[in-house]
């Protein structure tokens, strides 16, 4: 699933720009940074605290433990000066038959005597071999008589060879009235003389003593127990929480909950006893590792800065100037020129880039140098096949041969119109030059529309105003022509009736003033002003009857590079006059 | 070959048509040039009096096209053989109307074998078929109750500007054969068709005349927007020029 995000980050279908890219991985890496640090600051602090609390307690159990066991210390040493007193050993070493009352009660003044400087001593027992028993607070304990004249409950005293062995409740042979607990310290006691086994002394601890030890300490979460589970001080709200576990002598946690409150739970037996201790501490504040958070929300500050200003770099010195670079070679394609691109790069990687883009500029240029020299070499190789196609001198000769065939037949009329076209057609072509004088244009328009007559019958008659200035007047070809026919197709000839078309020329002011005048049907105001008004690359709105007057108009524009060259008057049933007005150019604009 | 078959010139250049008429042996065709229009709007008019089993049509022709008038011809002689005649220029625009079911196209200017062997083809076609214009007389038989004529006399009289009016379209506007209405035009009122649309136009051509427009004008105004034609049409209704009229 991570690689599946890793994937769509990198390689998502749709394309980032690289600043964006840069900004999502910016925000992405601090997330994650953030995110892992409170993660790892969250296991820790709980790591901490845990070890903080088994810490706590492990020593607060120890304490309690080396207490204890001092505590014990303390009754154990009581108990070998009881043994040693002189009436308890009278009691031991007398015959059976010499034993009575008095004796015993010499036994258990005696032992009461050392126990006056103590408190916490519940109760003393002492038994002869025989089970005949010495014992203070005799009415307090119930005592079981089946397991006091067993031998089961002697074994383990005597295993421990007149050292103290410690065990809870009079090791079973007796309660305590109310089931208070008791520790008990048992011993096997032996003759100082003649090291022979003598009888057992019992001595019970109360409760209280350790809750008095647990108090002197001021410790309220400590519960201390008997290895069966039994409750001997401290709190004793903990017993419910006892476990197995707790019996070995290494400190043993759990978590539990206690008032619905997460709390750890240690517990532990003191060693040579049977005495559990369990403590409960709640979770607090004092294992939280302040100055590592410190050291760690530090450490974020420093990452996050860093990574700001990695991305601040990488916009100055990378995305910023290939925008820029982007820009001026954007700049140099709507410009339509390719030029070189300069711009300021502030690293080698960049300037590469530039480089390479420029030689790039410098080949393009070259391949377009060739191109535009090829497409030149092919125009001028096409213009040489139309001209091959043309062959104007076939075309004259062949006319003359026919006109003379015509002449020798006595067909003068036909011999004639040959003549007017092979005229035509010597003016028309003129050698391919574009430019021409108006004498000679008049002669195209001369022959034009004699062939027309022809053609078409008497429907019209032409007359001509040129004055002697004006014949020489070089002008485009085909400036005249286009606009005699279109006197006729859409002059003369709709109207149906004869007409005049009438050619002016004259030069005033340095200018060429022509006008061509047909009687045809005339123009609308609006055609006038379509024709007038047309822009280049608009010509689709002309209708095709007006089509040939713009683009003759369209031409001598081009020619002079002056838009204001034409007017058009007319009266519709009437007339139709065309007025250039043509500037002498020593070099004309479309040259 | 049981008859010569008939042959229309349409072009508006009178040299062309000479030619047409001149260039062709026409006899050994076993065909004949029966008539001749100058503008699209000429042979409308006079089609159905010369009954043209081939026609040639020129594209390029004032007032009304070739092409125009041929999609009007298709339309209302479904059997006529029209041949397209046309300049090396035109040649595109003429090709954008093949879908018409024209014979041929030729090219102009004209190169006598080429429009003898169409010709021939021509006449092949046509020796397997009935003359239409006699097929229509014969399928006539018509005794509507309705005399028609009154109708198609309104309908004249409002309809006479439009100068795509002849009588081969009222004949399928009005569900008869062309040549029943002629004759039963003919014997309601005295007059054939053509007398009568051309009637009714040059009385109202006379009016214009008088009132002072120019001869084009009233051309396009009663019908027959070629001024050329309209002005022979004038002269031999009138007996006078129409620029004589006015005056």
């Amino acid at each position: 699933m991570f690689s599946k995000i890793w994937k769509s980050l990198f390689t998502s279908k749709k394309r980032l720009s690289l600043s964006t890219g840069i900004k999502n991985v910016m925000v992405g890496t601090m997330l994650v940074v953030t995110a892992s640090f409170l993660l790892s600051t969250y296991v820790v602090t709980i790591n901490e605290r845990k070890d903080f609390s088994k810490r706590e307690s492990e020593s607060v159990i120890a304490t309690l433990s080396n207490n204890i066991v001092s505590e014990i210390d303390k009754y154990k040493s009581l108990s070998r000066l009881i043994m040693t007193d002189d009436s308890i050993l009278t009691f031991l070493r007398s015959d059976v038959s010499r034993v009575d009352i008095s004796m015993i009660n010499d036994a258990r003044y005696g032992i009461m005597d050392i126990l006056n400087v103590t408190e916490g001593v519940d109760t003393v027992m002492i038994f002869r071999e025989d089970m005949i028993m010495a014992t203070t607070n005799r009415f307090s304990y119930k005592y079981d008589s089946d397991v006091l004249n067993g031998e089961e409950w002697k074994k383990d005293i005597y295993a421990g060879m007149g050292k103290a062995v410690i065990s809870i409740n009079s090791n079973g042979i007796a309660h305590k009235l109310e089931h208070k607990p008791v520790v008990t310290i048992g011993r096997a006691i032996y003759d100082i003389d003649s090291q022979k086994r003598t009888g057992i002394l019992l001595m019970n601890i109360s409760g209280t003593a350790f809750s008095r030890l647990l108090d002197n300490l001021n410790y309220s979460d400590i519960c201390i127990m008997g290895e069966d589970g039994s409750f001997i001080a401290g709190n004793s709200e903990y017993v419910d929480l006892f476990e197995d576990e707790f019996l070995s002598t290494e400190t043993t946690h759990k978590n539990v909950r206690v008032n619905k409150k997460l709390t750890l739970l240690s517990g532990a037996r003191i060693e040579n006893t049977p005495i559990v201790v369990m403590r409960v501490s709640p979770y607090g504040m004092a294992g939280i590792p302040h100055r590592m958070i410190y050291i760690l929300v530090f450490l974020l500050f420093v990452i996050i800065l860093l990574t700001a200003c990695i991305g601040f770099y990488i916009r100055l010195n990378i995305t910023e100037p290939i925008f820029e670079l982007s820009n001026s070679m954007e700049k140099n394609r709507q410009c339509g020129k390719l030029d070189k691109i300069e711009v300021p790069v502030p690293n080698t990687e960049l300037e590469m880039l530039e480089n390479d883009y420029n030689s790039m500029i410098d080949h393009v240029n070259e391949l377009i140098g060739k191109l535009v020299e090829k497409e030149k070499n092919l125009q001028k190789a096409e213009m040489r096949v139309l001209q091959e196609q043309i062959k104007p001198h076939f075309l004259y000769n062949s006319i003359d041969t026919i006109g003379y065939m015509a002449f020798d037949a006595g067909a003068k009329n036909v011999h004639e119109a040959l003549e007017t076209l092979g005229s035509f057609y010597r003016n028309f072509l003129s050698k391919g030059e574009k430019n021409i004088p108006l004498s000679r244009e008049i002669w195209i328009v001369k022959d034009y529309l004699s062939i027309q007559k022809l053609r078409y019958g008497d429907i019209l008659e032409d007359e001509y105003d040129i004055s002697e200035e004006a014949t020489s007047y070089i002008v485009p070809k085909l400036i005249l022509q286009p606009l005699v026919e279109n006197c006729i197709y859409h002059g003369i000839r709709p109207k149906g009736e004869k007409g005049t078309i009438s050619i002016k020329a004259e030069v005033i002011d340095e200018k060429l003033h022509l006008s061509v005048k047909d009687t045809g049907v005339g123009m609308t105001q609006e055609q006038i002003e379509k024709i007038m008004t047309t822009q280049k690359g608009e010509e689709e709105d002309i209708d095709s009857e007006s089509f040939g007057l713009w683009g003759t108009i369209e031409r001598i524009r081009y020619y002079t590079g002056v838009e204001d060259v034409v007017s058009i008057s007319s009266e519709i049933g009437e007339y139709t006059e065309i007025e250039f007005t043509i500037p002498n150019l020593s070099y004309p604009a479309g040259e | 070959m049981d008859r010569t078959y008939r042959v229309m010139v349409i072009d508006d250049e009178e040299s062309a048509r000479n030619l047409m008429k001149a260039a062709f042996d026409w006899e050994s065709l076993g065909m004949e040039v029966v008539g001749e229009a100058a503008s699209g709007i000429e042979a409308i008019n006079t089609i159905d009096e010369i009954k043209p089993d081939i026609a040639f049509v020129d594209i390029s022709m004032p007032f009304m096209d070739g092409i125009e008038f041929t999609k009007l011809a298709t339309e209302r002689y479904p059997n006529l053989i029209i041949i397209i005649m046309t300049a090396i220029d035109q040649f595109e625009y003429a090709r954008k109307c093949v879908s018409l079911p024209v014979f041929d196209y030729m090219l102009k200017p004209v190169v006598r074998t080429e429009v003898t062997e169409v010709l021939e083809r021509a006449g092949n076609k046509l020796a397997g078929m009935d003359d239409f214009w006699e097929a229509i007389a014969d399928k006539d038989g018509a005794t509507e109750g309705d005399n028609p004529t009154e109708s198609i006399k309104k309908y004249v009289k409002e309809n006479f500007t439009d100068p795509k009016l002849n009588l081969a379209f009222i004949a399928q506007n009005f569900g008869f054969s062309a040549s029943y209405l002629s004759r039963k035009f003919k014997a309601d009122t005295g007059k054939n068709f053509v007398e009568y649309l051309t009637d009714i136009r040059m009385t109202k051509a006379i009016g214009f005349a008088r009132s002072g427009y120019k001869m084009y004008q009233t051309a396009s105004a009663v019908g027959i927007p070629d001024p050329n034609y309209f002005g022979r049409c004038f002269k031999k209704y009138t007996g006078k020029k129409y620029s004589e009229y006015g005056l």
